[in-house]
């Protein structure tokens, strides 16, 4: 029997869950006989991480953020400058990480929540284009454009084991338990009373203040908490570059994740933003083998997206998969896009 | 106080072109509530059919190429400030026809659709050109330096500004006093009444994006010499450009005005005091201001925000 996602979201963990680890716990006996290379299965689990945390502000939320990158690369220069000035311990780095992009977050939550629509579109581009400028302007903290360099993979201390990470097998394990333990998270997250008020906000914010939910607060504390994890998946990814750099918290790459989540579905899905990851990575790597051009094909692909298919991949499987129409999907994937803008009023 | 003299009018021009770059792209989320990312990679370009069109070896047949060349400097930039628009024009057409698709739907939709077309465009031009940088030839009249109280000026950020000055005006009458800006703005407005009048919508749209992309191509042209031609410079000019929209107000057309200039002036400003950091003022700005007044300096309620 095929489970509904009704029954699905009381789970802790859920069938497509387990599918999904036991997959990737098998990848790195394949990924190098196809032609990949372990380090993709890294980078791959570190961004999932970071689009799932993006779709909470955009798919759960429906606020457009555009600067999101600034969180990830706080969280890896937090990462790396905690293991060199404070204490060179895994958990603790990984919590700076963590608690320094939440705080950012909640610093520019407090100048945006209540904006709506493009002036908070362009809010959080504005204050991701600052938090780039400084990165890159303050040469003795980060380095500027050179980056944070000789990050280590500091060794995982469980108290009665220690495992050395330094290896790309190793590490692999360790952020697939990382996301694994981050997932459950999350899904109970979107699943809980807390998710359900975020999402009611979504439809109709006026509605959803009318009952009473204090709405600055809810859209607040979510772009904060996504901030976080959008952060501590820079830490992870600092471990992993062994560096931290300003790219990833330029305009372009923000505008990376949000293609990635859209083009896979996250207005629709939980594992929207997991399945573009997937897509976007392994076409950057295939189609970039062959072509220097990538950019080009994966921007045609994604206007297409946007034009006959606003629902993303994720999308179109669940129409096959729950034998709905897929008429019925797209109409609320158009519905997900067009409250995204229309900031909360069903038109 | 005299010292700041010389920022102060930089900052002025600067504003002055900032205000021309987000002429475009005021016009397409004011007239059609579209927001066209593509206007940077528009505006870039602009800049690289200007170049190439000036350049030693223009896109034309053998014998055309060269009575081309053979005419003075001043002829072939005049004539390109006409061509070059005119040729993105046509990749506006195309812009505007795949975001047709998009119209009575929300504007996000438009807004990703140009943010691929911007991926696609940078990246042709990038296959097509290369990633080195470029310099814009200009004629002689408008190029080098002069001096005035012991400083030397550059004669083409004056015309430049100059330049800007004349389009923003020519931009303004155009929709404040002419049947056509008269018929648009109606179309924005209340599209239903315009259509039952009998005038042709779809076209109207069209003539507005496209007249939106040709200004941005201008921009480019006008501002390629001050910043130099490389692909990076669409991403450079659209985010100032969305910038001065918000800042100013969407819907606003002297909101963006001095918006454009209040930016110019604080880039100019900061530059005088601590130039590594003088990009940063005009996010500063714009926080500062939509933190206290949610749309803008004079920003009307729109679809945009609703």
């Amino acid at each position: 029997m095929i489970p509904t996602p009704q029954s699905d979201s009381a789970r802790l963990i859920t069938p497509t869950m387990l599918v999904l680890w036991l997959v990737l716990a098998t990848v790195p006996f394949w990924i190098a006989r196809v032609g990949l290379y372990p380090y993709l299965g890294i980078e791959i689990l570190i961004w999932s991480l970071y689009a799932l945390a993006f779709n909470l502000v955009l798919g759960t939320a429906g606020l457009p953020s555009f600067g999101h990158g600034a969180y990830f690369g706080i969280g890896a220069y937090a990462f790396g400058l905690c293991q060199f000035n404070v204490v060179a311990n895994l958990w603790v780095c990984l919590a700076a990480a963590f608690a320094v992009a939440g705080l950012a977050g909640a610093l520019v939550a407090l100048f945006i929540s209540h904006r709506r629509g493009i002036y908070y579109a362009f809010m959080t581009i504005a204050f991701g284009q600052i938090f780039w400028t400084v990165a890159i302007k303050s040469h003795k903290v980060t380095g500027g454009e050179d980056g944070l360099l000789k990050i280590a993979r500091l060794p995982a201390d469980f108290g009665f084991a220690s495992f050395d990470l330094a290896g790309n097998v190793a590490f692999y394990y360790f952020v697939l338990m990382v996301f694994g333990i981050a997932v459950i998270a999350l899904w109970r997250l979107v699943h809980s009373p807390y998710g359900r008020v975020i999402a009611a906000i979504k439809q109709s914010e006026t509605r959803a203040a009318h009952l009473g939910y204090n709405v600055w607060l809810y859209k607040a504390s979510i772009f904060a908490l996504s901030a976080a994890v959008s952060g501590f998946a820079g830490g992870l990814f600092a471990m992993a570059q062994l560096a931290a750099f300003p790219d990833v918290m330029s305009l372009h790459q923000s505008g990376y994740v949000v293609m990635m989540t859209l083009v896979g579905g996250g207005l629709v899905s939980f594992w929207g933003p997991v399945i573009g990851v997937f897509l976007f990575l392994i076409a950057r790597d295939v189609i970039g083998a062959m072509t220097n051009a990538w950019m080009l094909y994966f921007g045609l692909l994604f206007i297409a997206v946007v034009l006959f298919r606003p629902e993303g991949v994720a999308g179109a499987i669940m129409a096959a998969w729950q034998n709905r129409s897929l008429n019925s999907m797209r109409q609320q994937g158009g519905t997900a896009l067009r409250l995204l803008f229309g900031g909360g009023r069903w038109r | 106080m005299f010292d700041l003299l010389p920022h102060i009018l930089n900052g002025l021009t600067l504003g002055l072109l900032f205000a021309l770059i987000a002429l475009g792209f005021m016009l397409i989320v004011g007239l059609m509530e579209q927001i066209n990312l593509a206007h940077g990679s528009l505006f870039a370009l602009g800049a690289y059919f200007a170049m190439q069109l000036m350049g030693p070896r223009p896109p034309f047949p053998a014998d055309l190429a060269q009575s081309w060349l053979a005419l003075p400097l001043g002829w072939r930039y005049a004539a390109t400030l006409i061509l070059a628009p005119a040729a993105v024009g046509l990749v506006g057409i195309a812009i505007e026809f795949c975001m047709r698709r998009t119209y009575g739907k929300d504007p996000l939709y438009g807004l990703l659709l140009t943010f691929g077309a911007a991926m696609v465009i940078e990246e042709m031009i990038r296959l097509t050109w290369g990633t080195r940088d470029y310099v814009l030839q200009v004629p002689q009249a408008v190029n080098g330096g002069f001096i005035f109280g012991d400083l030397i000026w550059s004669t083409y950020r004056f015309y430049a500004a100059g330049i800007a000055v004349a389009v923003i005006g020519l931009v303004w009458l155009l929709i404040e006093k002419t049947s056509f800006g008269a018929t648009v703005k109606a179309g924005a407005h209340d599209s239903e009444i315009v259509r039952a009048l009998g005038i042709n919508l779809t076209r109207l749209r069209l003539l507005v994006f496209v007249f939106g992309t040709m200004l941005a191509a201008i921009a480019g042209i006008i501002v390629a010499p001050i910043w130099g031609i490389r692909p990076h410079m669409g991403v450079d000019a659209v985010i100032p450009a969305f910038l001065v929209i918000v800042l100013g107000g969407v819907g606003s057309f002297w909101g963006a005005v001095v918006a454009g200039l209040l930016v110019g002036l604080a880039v100019g400003l900061s530059g005088a005091y601590a130039s590594e950091w003088s990009l940063l003022s005009m996010y500063v700005l714009l926080v500062a201001v939509v933190t206290f007044r949610a749309r803008g300096l004079w920003g009307k309620k729109s679809m945009l925000e609703a």
